[in-house]
Order: structure tokens, then C-alpha cells, then sequence
């Protein structure tokens, strides 16, 4: 794979050339067109699209000074600036919509850190003690809740990147949409993925000493016992005890709702794969998508439309978080049903 | 490393260094070189939000944005390149060529590139289109140019003849290495460019090509199209060989709608085709219809089964399975749905042109002696009226290649019988073709019957009965690779250029085809690959021919001619 590199030679050509120009002649003073109006300020990085990557990981602001985080990851920028001795063009500002962009990189950064962190106070939990191990639990749960927070957040976020008016800057931010969304997906995932392995070890751990009856059918009839490793087994099972330990006193609206949030879930996973590009096929083809501009803000118009849908799917959710049991028993089935709010939550795009 | 990775890690390199939200520009033919390697969601990965064409006419301002150019380097591009810079859109320019740069272009971009934009210029050899790990093609819109001697348009032929240069140039870049070159003798082009690519690799460029000696250097063998006009005029019967001859494969695309069926549902009508990242298209790419057949048939039961367990979704347990089975039930939908789509329109052309028929008498005439019978069959099947015309046409320029000498009366025949069913094909198209690939212009012992082995050869398989008569057809490469791994490609079939000659056997093998390649060859290529014998075959070419594009090119090539005797 060779590659030959003629920048040497360019810059060469280029600045005999710059020797040859009049000094002021054709160098426009305020070239920074459309540039957010701020002109003849020094050059500006694009520091947010750093956070973009879901390959790099970033170091989190909160740990470390951002700034040495920042000039290790982009050790190019400082030259970038100075090789624009004459400063004609500025990087202009990015548009307002970049901010945002920038902001559900950072939360998602965060909830990334959190996450490790909550890996390993499983790890901990999971450990044998003597003390009742309540803190652990109460770690978790804090945790977990602030992650579900943080993802929500995001996500509520990733709609204001839509738009509606047919311009290349509204390609662009369905695009970053997309990216982000895909990024979310994969964190939640991940999440998702921890959280059940915790929760299987938990019940190896508990299944001698503690004989709690977690079996439960939705239709009461035949049995099914949760000992297959299938994840979404635990879920259910735990959802549906849940319900109708804990909803008991709202009878079969509690019942219904896990139903129907369940329902939800399968109308989100839908959703959720017309954001999220589907691979080898036409959609995921670069020539298509440079013949299709103009089709695809439609499509993002219409997927804004469809998510505002999923907000009033998702309040529905929610009640089950109001209603937190207090006991300790129950304290790692809120950690499922936040479980089940992440696949709800990643649904929406 | 095959030319897929090749192709990609170029990308991947253009993109990874350069930090932030990114545009990439492309060309007409960039952009293809990078779809078929790389895809939209891969590139959303790299940051890259913005996919343009260097000659799209937006003005919108972008300025904290970084654009990554990837051109060819031809004098439109550097055109289109230079107003670009004059009035930058973008916050930084990373100018990429696919291939080298006159140092004069270089000038010209330094000259309008007075606001210093531009960061760095690279040369990124990804210059070829891989539409497979061993084949690649270049999508030459000129094609027919092959056929027609230089002086009839020069300029046209030296951009012809420059593209190839560059393309073959460019994939032995990518694979680090500086071939011998051989041609076929009795190609001017083939000739030509296998001059001009040495010029370039020893002399203009050898600096570039100075690469660390391998033990035995790899051969770059340059022929023609027209020493096997038979293997583009054949049916095609394996899965993606014959998906190119009914239906069209563009870069690892299908357009059904070029078929014009209206039953295709509306997200099957522009399909892709990629051994990369379709798992049963890799699995099936070279099976023959019949197997593809029970291929599919599996595949269908096995989605049925579980589209089975997800209908019945009674309990809230079943609700959940189904959730995360989901993308994978809807990702498996969909390819289930494609192959079976293309299989199902492939069934109908087939009954329609009586393929199975028309293809009988094909093999027997790429294949097999035996000239009456031979006539007999193709006299017959130009009687049927459900024949289609281009397949009459196809039978009778088989007949002609492979008769030309022994039965002149029976082919005027033929060629009658031709033009009275058909005003549209002229027999004069047959004779072109003759003329262009008959056998007194062939090198290679096309239907094997030169050489004492090859005759004995075919005794011995017509006694012992073939497998599959709609697939017995080896073409002439097949020959010509076999020939190169023992050794034994003549030298005065296939000179060397310049005094650089083979030593031992060669570890690498690129085969250009000027004119095009098919994929019945790219098959045995690929084939030969995978059994792995010591030597690497790649396969490329100026096009990727069916049979329609071959008589396409030679249409035009004919009337180019015609017009310019007239003169």
C-alpha cells in the first residue's frame, strides 16, 4: 500500500507563489464567510467533534484537565493554527446545532465513565462479605439511575439535531444524528450487557440461601422456570413478579402496564432500526446516499415525527420508576426495570 | 492482500488522522472506487457527515468543517479543485489523488490556493474499482475503443489507453510491487498499454516503483478481450456471473428495475450484490443455479422457522425473545427477500428466452465438434419464435467463431436466416466480429484443438460425459493461467517487454483483460485462489462484460468504424 506525499513540494509552490502576490491584494480580510459572524479572532479548533468518536476514548473532563486531554488527542491543532501565519481565513464558529452535538458527546462521555465505575461495584457487590452489603446496592442503584439519566438526557437531546429545511447543513446533522444515535445504541447496549451479567451471577450467588419464587407467567398457566440463561427471561419473570407483588393494589392496570410496556418495546425496536443504518444494504451504500440528499431530509423529517410518537410511549414507563419499591429485596429488580428503560430508551431516535 | 482491504485501509488512512466532523468529495469515479469498499455507515463512524461530488454546484458555507477531497487527477478535477479553493466552503482542506500528480497540477492548486487552506496533498493509489477481493475493474464508459485501431480518434484511444495505465499502475502500487510485464502479441492495444505501463514503472516513475525485491517477480500479463470473444457471448449459470447477464450488476449493484417488472416490492427494486457483507451471496456467488436453488430453498425454511416462533408471540416471555432477535429477524428479512427476489425474476427470464435450450447448444458450440450437429441445433432454435433475437444473434456469432473456416455456405445461411428474423441485427455484426476476433487475429488456442494435449483432452472428457451441460464451458484464461503456473506461456504468444524476464515461478499474477473481464473468468480466478496452489491470480479489466455490453461495444466500435471509411 504505498502512498507518496507531494505536501512538501505543495507548500513549496505555495509559498514562492505567496512571495509573488502584492501583499494585500487579493487576500480578502474577512474570508471567513458565513463564519458566525466573528471574524478576526484567533483560529478555532473543532473541539466537540473530538467527542464524536466512539472508537477513541476520551478523557473524561470531570477526571482530568481537559486541556492536557485535549493536546494529547489532537496534536496536530497547534499547527493547524500557526500554518495560517496571515490568519486570512478563521475557522468560523459552527452552528449552534454543533453545541448540542457537543453536549450529548459529553454526557454520553460521562455515562461511559459511570458505567466502568458501575462494572466494577458489581464486581464488588459480587463479592462475598459479611456486612449486608447495602451500600453496594445502594451504589449500584445511584449508579445505575444516574446513567439511565444521563442516556435520557442525551437522547431527549438527539431530537433537536433534526431539522426540516432542505440545505446541505441539514444532511449534515441528520448524518450526526445517525452517528450519535448509533453511538447511544451501542452504549446502552453495553449497559444492558453488564447489567445482566450482574444480575445472572447475583442469582447463582442467591439461588442456595435464597428460595424467593421468581417464577411467574403472565398467563399463570404453565411454568416456566428462569434457569435458562436467556437474559430477557430474568427480565420478564422479574417484571412480571414485580407487577403483581408490587402493582397488586392496582390490580390488573399494573399488569397491563407491563404489557403493554413490553408491546412498547417491540414498536421501538422497530423504530429504532429505520434510524440506525442497516448494513450491505442499498441505504448503506455512499454512492446511494450522494444521489439522495434531498430524499433523506425528508426521511429525518419523518422520523422526528415518529419520535415525538415514542415521548408519549415513554411517559408511560415512567410509572413504573415512581413506584421504587423501598424493600432491599427488590433492590436489583429496579435495576432491571432500569434495564428495561435503556431498550426503551434507545428506541427513540 | 486482496483488493477489497487494499482499497479500504486507503480510506481508512485518509480518514483516521484528521480529527472532527468531515466532508468528503469525490469524483464520478471516486466515488464508485469507495462504495464498493466502503460503506455510509462506516464512514458516519470516521466522522465524515457530508458526502459530495467535486462538481456539485453548492455554495453553502461550512466553514468548521474539514473536507477531505479524494479526486482522480485529471484536468477537470484540478479545474473544479482550484475554484474550490479560491472561495473556501470549508475550515481545512486535505487534498487526496488516487493517483500521481503532474507536477504542473501540483502548481496550479498551489496558485489558487492563495487564503493556504490546503493542509496536505497525498498520492493514495486507490485507483481501480474492487468489486471482489481478486477482481477489479476500472468502468470504462469508452470501452469500445479496444477495437478500433489508434489512429481512427487518437485522443480518444491514448485517454483509454492512460486510464488502464494508471489503474493497473495504481493496483500494483497498492500491493507494493513492480511487475514483469508480458502481452499478447497479436494486440496492438494490449501491446500498447503494456509498453506505457513498463514506461512508466522503469523510467517516469521508477522512483515510485522501486519497491524491495521479492524472490520471483510478479507478472502482469496484458491481453485482449478479442482473443476469447466466446466466454461474454455465453449464458451464464452460476449465481453471480448470471445475475450480471440477465439482470446488470453495476459496481455490486442491481437495479430490478432495469428488468421492468413491477412485482418487485419498492425496497428490493436497488439491491446490492457484495461478497463482503452478504453471507450467503459469498457462500453462493459461484454455485450453479441448480444448487442455488436448494440453497435458497434452505434458506427460506430456516427464516420461515423463525419468523414461525416470532408470529406466535403469545406470552410476554415470547414478546421479549422477539425484541432482541429483532434486527437480526429483520436484517435476515431482508436479505431472504433479495435473494429470493433475484432468484424468482432470474426463473422467469429464464422460461422466457428458453435459456435452458439456447444454452444446450451454446456449450456444445464453445465445447464440442461436430459441425452438422451443430448447425442442425442453431438452424432449429432460430426457427423458434419464443427465441429472443439477441439470442439468435449469440448463437449465430458462436457458430461463426467456431466455424469461420469450415462451413462458409452454412453460415451465409445462417446469417440470412439471421437478418430476415430480425431487422435490428444486421449480419453485417456477425462478420464485424470476425473480423475483429476471428481466427486469424487469436493467439490463444481458443477452442483447444491446436495443440495435440488439449485435442486428447477433449476426447477424453466428451467419452467420459460431463457433470453439468450448461457449465462445462472453461474459458480461455483458464488455459492461460494453467500455462503460466507450469511455465509453459509461450514467449512468442506472450513477449516480455524491456529486458526483465521471469525467473521461477511467479507468487503474484495480475491478468488484464483489455475490453473487459466476465465472471465466469473472475470465478475461476477467485476458484483457483482458494485451492491455493502457490500462485495468486488477480483478474482486471476495462469493464465487466455481459453479453450485452460486448455486443454493445462492438455496435459502436462498428459504427465508428463504418463512418470513419466513409471518410
Amino acid at each position: 500500500m504505498a502512498t507518496r506525499n507531494r505536501t512538501p513540494i505543495y507548500r513549496k509552490y505555495r509559498d514562492a507563489l505567496r512571495n509573488v502576490r502584492l501583499p494585500d491584494s487579493s487576500l480578502p480580510s474577512s474570508s471567513s464567510a458565513g463564519g458566525g459572524g466573528r471574524s478576526g479572532g484567533p483560529v478555532i479548533e473543532m473541539v466537540n467533534a473530538s467527542f464524536l468518536r466512539q472508537d477513541r476514548s476520551y478523557v473524561p473532563l470531570s477526571t482530568e484537565d481537559p486541556s492536557n486531554a485535549y493536546k494529547a488527542k489532537h496534536p496536530k491543532s497547534n499547527i493547524s493554527s500557526t500554518c495560517r501565519r496571515n490568519g486570512a481565513l478563521t475557522f468560523g464558529l459552527p452552528p449552534a446545532w454543533v453545541d448540542i452535538s457537543e453536549e450529548i458527546s459529553v454526557s454520553m462521555q460521562s455515562a461511559r465513565t459511570k458505567i466502568s465505575q458501575l462494572v466494577k461495584a458489581h464486581a464488588k457487590a459480587l463479592m462475598p462479605s459479611f456486612g449486608d452489603g447495602r451500600d453496594d446496592e445502594h451504589m449500584i442503584e445511584i449508579l445505575t439511575q444516574e446513567i439511565t439519566d444521563l442516556l435520557k438526557k442525551s437522547e431527549r437531546r438527539l431530537h433537536k439535531l433534526s431539522t426540516n429545511d432542505p440545505s446541505e447543513d441539514s444532511t449534515v446533522r441528520k448524518n450526526v444524528q445517525r452517528s450519535l444515535a448509533t453511538d447511544l445504541q451501542k452504549l446502552s447496549m453495553d449497559l444492558r450487557k453488564h447489567q445482566s451479567s450482574y444480575l445472572k451471577r447475583l442469582r447463582q450467588q442467591k439461588e442456595g440461601s435464597d428460595n424467593v419464587d421468581l417464577e411467574m407467567n403472565l398467563n399463570g398457566g404453565s411454568r416456566s422456570r428462569i434457569e435458562d440463561e436467556d437474559f430477557d427471561d430474568v427480565i420478564v419473570n422479574a417484571l412480571m413478579t414485580f407487577s403483581s407483588s408490587h402493582l397488586l393494589p392496582f390490580g390488573s392496570y399494573g399488569r397491563e402496564l407491563v404489557v403493554e410496556s413490553v408491546n412498547d418495546l417491540a414498536q421501538i425496536m422497530k423504530d429504532l432500526s429505520v434510524l440506525v443504518i442497516d448494513q450491505g444494504t442499498i441505504i448503506d451504500r455512499i454512492d446511494y446516499n450522494v444521489q439522495n440528499v434531498a430524499t433523506s431530509v425528508e426521511d429525518g423529517y419523518k422520523q422526528l415525527q415518529k419520535s415525538s410518537d415514542f415521548l408519549i410511549n415513554y411517559s408511560r414507563l415512567k410509572i413504573l420508576w415512581v413506584l421504587r419499591p423501598s424493600s432491599a429485596k427488590f433492590r436489583h429488580l429496579v435495576n432491571i426495570l432500569a434495564v428495561v428503560t435503556q431498550v426503551l430508551w434507545i428506541g427513540r431516535p | 492482500m486482496v483488493l477489497i482491504s487494499l482499497v479500504r485501509e486507503y480510506i481508512g488512512r485518509m480518514l483516521q488522522d484528521i480529527s472532527g466532523m468531515k466532508v468528503l468529495i469525490l469524483d464520478s469515479e471516486t466515488v464508485n472506487i469507495v462504495s464498493v469498499a466502503y460503506s455510509q455507515s462506516e464512514l458516519l463512524q470516521k466522522e465524515v457527515f457530508l458526502v459530495e461530488l467535486v462538481d456539485s454546484m453548492s455554495k453553502e458555507s461550512m466553514v468548521h468543517m474539514k473536507t477531505i477531497y479524494f479526486l482522480r487527477p485529471t484536468s477537470e478535477n484540478i479545474q473544479n479543485l482550484r475554484h474550490h479553493l479560491a472561495n473556501p466552503r470549508f475550515g481545512e482542506y486535505h487534498l487526496f489523488f488516487s493517483n500521481a500528480l503532474k507536477a504542473s497540477q501540483i502548481q496550479v492548486l498551489a496558485d489558487a490556493d492563495e487564503h493556504e487552506v490546503v493542509q496536505q496533498v497525498q498520492e493514495f493509489f486507490a485507483d481501480f474499482c474492487a468489486i471482489d477481493p481478486f477482481h477489479f475493474t476500472l468502468n470504462l464508459h469508452i470501452n469500445h475503443m479496444y477495437m478500433l485501431p489508434a489512429v481512427v480518434d487518437p485522443p480518444s484511444s491514448q485517454s483509454f489507453c492512460d486510464r488502464i495505465v494508471d489503474g493497473i499502475a495504481a493496483v500494483f502500487l497498492a500491493l507494493k510491487r513492480r511487475p514483469v510485464i508480458r502481452y499478447q502479441r497479436t494486440s496492438d492495444v494490449a501491446k500498447r498499454i503494456a509498453q506505457e505501463t513498463a514506461k512508466l514503472m522503469y523510467e517516469q516513475e521508477s522512483g515510485l516503483f522501486d519497491f524491495r525485491r521479492t524472490e520471483t517477480s510478479p507478472l502482469l500479463l496484458v491481453i485482449d478481450r478479442r482473443d476469447d470473444p466466446v466466454t461474454p457471448l455465453l449464458t451464464q449459470w452460476t449465481y453471480q456471473a448470471m445475475v450480471h447477464e440477465l439482470i446488470g450488476i453495476n459496481d455490486n449493484k442491481v437495479d430490478l428495475r432495469n428488468i421492468g417488472i413491477g412485482t418487485v416490492p419498492q425496497e428490493q427494486q436497488e439491491v446490492v450484490l457484495s461478497s463482503e457483507q452478504d453471507t450467503f451471496f459469498k457462500a453462493n456467488i459461484y454455485e450453479n443455479f441448480g444448487d442455488l436453488g436448494m440453497n435458497i430453498k434452505k434458506m427460506v425454511d430456516d427464516f420461515q422457522q423463525i419468523a414461525k416462533s416470532n408470529q406466535n408471540i403469545q406470552t410476554i416471555d415470547d414478546m421479549a425473545k422477539f425484541v432482541n432477535n429483532y434486527p437480526e429477524y429483520r436484517k435476515m428479512h431482508g436479505n431472504v427477500s433479495k435473494h429470493v427476489t433475484m432468484v424468482t425474476e432470474m426463473s422467469k427470464i429464464v422460461e422466457e428466452r428458453k435459456l435452458m435450450l439456447v444454452s444446450q447448444t451454446e456449450q456444445d458450440l464453445a465445447c464440442n465438434g461436430g459441425q452438422v450437429a451443430a448447425y442442425e441445433a442453431v438452424n432449429n432454435l432460430l426457427n423458434i419464435e419464443s427465441v429472443s433475437d439477441v439470442d439468435c444473434l449469440r448463437l449465430v456469432m458462436l457458430y461463426a467463431l467456431r466455424y469461420e473456416k469450415e462451413g462458409p455456405v452454412q453460415l451465409m445461411q445462417l446469417f440470412n436466416k439471421l437478418a430476415s428474423r430480425s431487422a435490428k441485427y444486421k449480419s453485417g455484426l456477425v462478420q464485424f466480429l470476425l473480423k475483429q476476433a476471428g481466427i486469424d487475429k487469436r493467439t490463444g488456442d481458443l477452442y483447444g484443438n491446436r495443440d495435440l494435449l488439449n485435442i486428447a483432452r477433449n476426447m477424453a472428457r466428451g467419452l467420459k460425459g460431463v457433470e453439468n451441460v450448461y457449465t462445462q464451458h472453461q474459458p480461455l484464461l483458464f488455459q492461460s493461467m494453467e500455462n503460466i503456473i507450469k511455465g509453459r506461456l509461450r514467449d512468442i504468444d506472450y513477449p516480455f517487454i524491456g529486458n526483465h524476464f521471469q525467473q521461477g515461478r511467479p507468487q503474484e499474477v495480475v491478468v488484464f483483460i483489455v475490453g473487459g473481464t466476465t465472471y465466469e473468468e473472475a470465478r475461476i480466478v477467485a476458484l483457483h485462489n482458494t485451492a491455493n496452489s502457490g500462485t495468486r491470480f488477480m483478474l482486471g479489466g476495462s469493464v465487466v462484460l455481459n453479453s450485452k455490453r460486448f455486443l454493445k461495444d462492438l455496435e459502436e466500435a462498428q459504427k465508428i468504424a463504418r463512418s470513419s471509411n466513409a471518410f
